[in-house]
């Protein structure tokens, strides 16, 4: 019975250990060298996703300090990847109050929302207060195709949910 | 309506400020605290700076052993992409082979380059490299916007900000953060990245700016130059950082710069020693 709980409770933590490993890692969603102008933005699209799935599964407190060390890996300053996901992580958590039931179009529709405000608290900090240059075409891609692949991850991580946590929505 | 407007606050407001039974922290503190942590941050605090190189030297020691596990499949990466290049390759080495066949036909050009620079190198301030390290890179993390690694030698063995890093003497970028056991090193295809060079016969001045894609370009050239493809760029040494003369990469016909070193695949760099005019970046 412990061995069972224990492997739970290893299958609830998938999502937030991903989100640690691929803050942490040199794994990266950024496959330009098959594709150049191709990048993604994964941690947005997992931080969404369970918190309007499963808000008990991804705590705000480790969203904060996964995109702390998101921001030493990556040399930007402290604090501004938190930021971006915290914000994402407040749309979620607003939508989710406001609707009773989601379905794969509302939820992608809402993420672009969250995503949109989160690029925008993200690359106007970088801008005004950080001496980083940044290209927006690649703001551009990476804006496009996090949102176009999100529906991709939602039905990934759906079937995560059914096989290994359980269906039932927060 | 003003019971949607009642909705929207309680909902807006939980959002804020609700904490789920596990849950220490409410996304409201936390904005906060991330927010003064960016301003000590981009404002550069004494204390700040060094909490900063501290935690940099523990996560970049973390960011190496918990990327292990991709370095056991480097080939699949690599595989996937010479497969997709493989035409492209092809094509590639039979220019190659044409042009070792015309390698006679250079052999003037190439000595009058070489008197170009010799001239350069006499009349530059030149700091003899007297003194290098060599370093490993222990993070090369793809980010779309920064092209970066970072290396295990900071502080401690006399890096600072500014020096140049080549790869068998082909210049691949310069430190732009150090830490007391790591550093950052900004490659030559980032965004942020100017370099003075000068190439051709005529000692061309000009600046190869990165543009975050694979190949840097040139501006600032002189009005209506025509760019000749396969002319090895040189860094010119006007910033008084970099050694004038290093290779950098040959030019394109679209005013680009094929780099000697692919920023993708560096492994080991040396970091010369050179204590730049005032620091930079």
């Amino acid at each position: 019975m412990a061995r069972v709980n224990l492997i739970n409770k290893l299958f609830a933590s998938g999502p937030l250990i991903l989100l640690y490993y691929l803050s942490i890692s040199e794994l990266d969603t950024n496959l330009e060298k098959l594709f150049e102008v191709f990048s993604l933005n994964l941690q947005i699209i997992i931080i969404y996703f369970w918190i309007i799935k499963r808000p008990s599964l991804m705590g705000p407190g480790h969203i904060f300090l996964a995109g702390l060390i998101n921001d030493v890996v990556m040399g930007f300053p402290l604090g501004i990847s938190s930021l971006s996901y915290l914000v994402v992580c407040f749309v979620g958590n607003y939508v989710r109050n406001k609707s009773v039931n989601t379905t794969i179009a509302s939820d992608w529709f809402t993420f672009l929302i969250a995503l949109l405000f989160a690029n925008l608290l993200f690359f106007s900090l970088l801008n005004n207060f950080s001496e980083v240059a940044i290209s927006y075409t690649k703001i551009g891609y990476n804006t496009f195709f996090t949102l176009f692949l999100f529906p991709v991850f939602w039905l990934l991580f759906n079937v995560y949910q059914m096989s290994f946590i359980g269906a039932q929505d927060a | 309506m003003s019971v949607s407007r009642d909705d929207f606050s309680i909902a807006f407001r939980s959002a804020l400020l609700q904490r789920g039974a596990t849950q220490k922290f409410s996304i409201f503190s936390l904005i906060i605290v991330a927010l003064v942590v960016f301003f000590l941050d981009v404002y550069g605090f004494t204390v700040v700076k060094t909490a900063r190189s501290f935690i940099n030297d523990v996560v970049y020691r973390i960011t190496y052993l918990a990327s292990a596990p991709t370095r056991l499949f480097p080939g699949i990466n690599q595989g996937l992409a010479s497969h997709f290049n493989l035409k492209k390759e092809n094509e590639e080495l039979r220019r190659v082979i044409e042009r070792y066949k015309a390698q006679d036909l250079n052999l003037e050009y190439i000595s009058n380059e070489n008197k170009n620079l010799k001239k350069v190198l006499d009349t530059e301030d030149v700091q003899s490299v007297s003194n290098v390290v060599l370093a490993k890179v222990l993070v090369d993390r793809n980010s779309p916007f920064l092209k970066s690694i970072i290396i295990n030698k900071g502080s401690k063995k006399g890096i600072i900000k500014g020096m140049p890093v080549t790869q068998n003497k082909y210049l691949v970028g310069r430190i732009v953060e150090t830490n007391y056991l790591s550093s950052r090193v900004l490659l030559l295809n980032d965004l942020n990245s100017r370099i003075p060079v000068t190439f051709d016969e005529k000692s061309t001045q000009a600046i190869l700016t990165g543009g975050g894609t694979r190949k840097p370009s040139l501006t600032y050239l002189p009005e209506d130059y025509q760019f000749i493809e396969d002319i090895t760029v040189f860094a010119s040494g006007k910033d008084g950082i970099f050694n004038a003369g290093t290779p950098i990469g040959k030019t394109t016909e679209n005013g680009e710069v094929k780099l000697f070193v692919d920023p993708n695949q560096l492994s080991f760099v040396t970091v010369n020693l050179i204590k730049p005019s005032k620091e930079v970046f």
